[in-house]
């Protein structure tokens, strides 16, 4: 090389531990020895051009001098060797970056949910609280896997905290974690095991028309689930108030807690505009209410 | 065992007899479309072709009933399995550049099903301390002679039969599975679910 440096710091560039202690080595070149009459004790070392008290550096040998920082949270970039050369001229001899971080926690509280997007879609999204700011480029994957069969990890897209699988199989228990890793280390969340109709929040029932009976108390719900009874079996909430209040009424969740594409509401007051609305979840109970479908409204005939 | 493996025999055919029911559902649906986008004669419901020597390839449900009732759970169980790992080869054959992009998305998911189902059929057979039946990933090679790439015709005589034979496994599968499922108790259940903590 054009200029050939007379010596190097090891580590090179190293990531360090917040609060942890770093120890760094300036060694000499041979050859600047002979030449520069240059030798370890003479060795000055300065973060960010502040010098390093002296008590903290140790001459390891006629070329080799060590710096020691019990708590690396006083470190900053560069650190950089230098020399005092005769008549007092202070050359820099070489320096190095230094990444100061910390190993990622265990990523906590992982959850996960899958939202019906059509007849045959169902994305599922995990969430997850990533833990302490770790000052590093930290990496989280979401693993899934099924026994005996192992998925491409799910990668998250600009955030830290959630991932989503664009298709989930159901009546197969998945196990899902999250593992976390920077330079500093690695962690890996609690294990979630569940079969993926467990957390389903369906699509809201559609087409949901209301329509006069020959009873003035009564209207008649009619509407179409979108969501497959092979998937699923649902039970409803249905509720509707009078147009004009905001008050909503609802039908007594017993009253239907079965699969169904219709209901009659009953005690309705004659010759009175209504509006409802439906919503829907697994029979069962397991999983999530679907979020209220549009409203509409339908009147009572005259008494 | 791990976390996933450790459901008990009744509660996993209860889930592979579900997962068997979906399939149907899905395949109803698909197999129509499918067949359309095949085009005549295939999606013509009174086509009825007789089975090239290509097609045998593919596992035939046909089966003596006396014969298939007559087997032990472990033996049908099995069959199943070695069933479904290859119709599952088969599956991924199908053109994956079919038609729409609504039926690319409902091919791709109702394989992903039918792979759930092979690993679900492997549960239940863990779970009642079946071994698996060894080395059927893979489908069985072309015969000799079989051109690699059979003309048009001849491969979708080879999708038709496919999904034909696949509805009547599955069809026969979920009554298996039902009949399964009376035979083992709940009481067999030995749920070890500290896996599940959420």
């Amino acid at each position: 090389a054009l200029v050939q440096s007379c010596g190097h710091i090891i580590p090179e560039s190293p990531v360090l531990a917040l609060g942890s202690n770093f120890t760094a080595l300036c060694i000499l070149n041979e050859s600047c020895l002979d030449f520069g009459n240059i030798y370890a004790n003479q060795i000055i070392w300065k973060i960010k051009n502040r010098l390093v008290p002296k008590e903290q550096y140790r001459e390891i040998n006629r070329t080799v001098s060590s710096v020691t920082f019990n708590d690396t949270s006083s470190l900053a970039t560069p650190l950089t060797c230098n020399i005092l050369a005769d008549g007092q001229i202070e050359q820099n001899i070489y320096g190095i970056t230094v990444t100061l971080g910390l190993p990622p926690e265990k990523p906590k509280n992982l959850s996960c949910i899958v939202h019906q997007v059509s007849k045959l879609t169902y994305p599922m999204t995990c969430t997850w609280n990533p833990g302490r700011h770790t000052f590093l480029d930290t990496q989280f994957r979401l693993k899934y896997r099924w026994p005996r069969e192992d998925f491409p990890d799910c990668i998250p897209k600009d955030a830290n905290n959630s991932c989503t699988i664009t298709d989930v199989q159901f009546f197969v228990n998945l196990e899902v974690w999250v593992e976390a890793a920077n330079a500093l280390g690695k962690a890996e969340s609690d294990r979630l095991v569940f079969d993926p109709i467990e957390i389903v929040k369906p699509l809201s029932p559609h087409n949901l028309s209301v329509n006069s009976g020959i009873l003035p108390s009564v209207l008649k719900l009619s509407w179409e689930n979108r969501i497959s009874a092979a998937v699923m079996k649902l039970k409803f909430n249905i509720r509707y108030r009078i147009i004009g209040e905001t008050d909503w009424m609802q039908i007594p969740p017993e009253d239907t807690a079965s699969p169904r594409t219709s209901f009659s509401v009953q005690s309705l007051r004659p010759y009175t505009e209504y509006a409802f609305s439906i919503r829907c979840m697994k029979e069962d109970g397991v999983g999530y209410w679907s979020d209220w479908s549009e409203e509409k409204t339908g009147m009572t005939t005259e008494d | 065992l791990n976390g996933t493996d450790e459901l008990g025999a009744g509660q996993s055919i209860q889930k592979t007899y579900d997962l068997t029911r979906y399939l149907e559902h899905q395949l109803r649906t698909l197999a129509g479309t499918y067949l359309n986008y095949l085009g005549p004669p295939f999606n013509e419901p009174d086509f009825n072709p007789p089975r090239l020597a290509r097609a045998e390839r593919v596992p035939s449900a046909t089966v003596d009933l006396e014969l298939w009732r007559g087997l032990t759970d472990n033996a049908r169980l099995a069959a199943n399995y070695r069933a479904y790992s290859r119709l599952l080869c088969y599956l991924r054959g199908l053109d994956g550049q079919a038609g729409t992009a609504e039926l690319r998305h409902s091919l791709g998911h109702f394989c992903s099903s039918l792979q759930g189902l092979v690993v679900s059929i492997a549960g239940v057979m863990s779970s009642l301390g079946y071994p698996l039946p060894a080395g059927t990933a893979a489908g069985p090679p072309a015969p000799a002679g079989t051109p690699a790439t059979p003309n048009d015709f001849l491969k979708k005589m080879d999708d038709f039969w496919l999904l034909k034979e696949l509805q009547t496994w599955l069809w026969r599968s979920a009554k298996d599975f039902n009949r399964l499922k009376k035979k083992v108790p709940p009481a067999v259940v030995t749920l070890r679910l500290e896996a599940r903590g959420f």
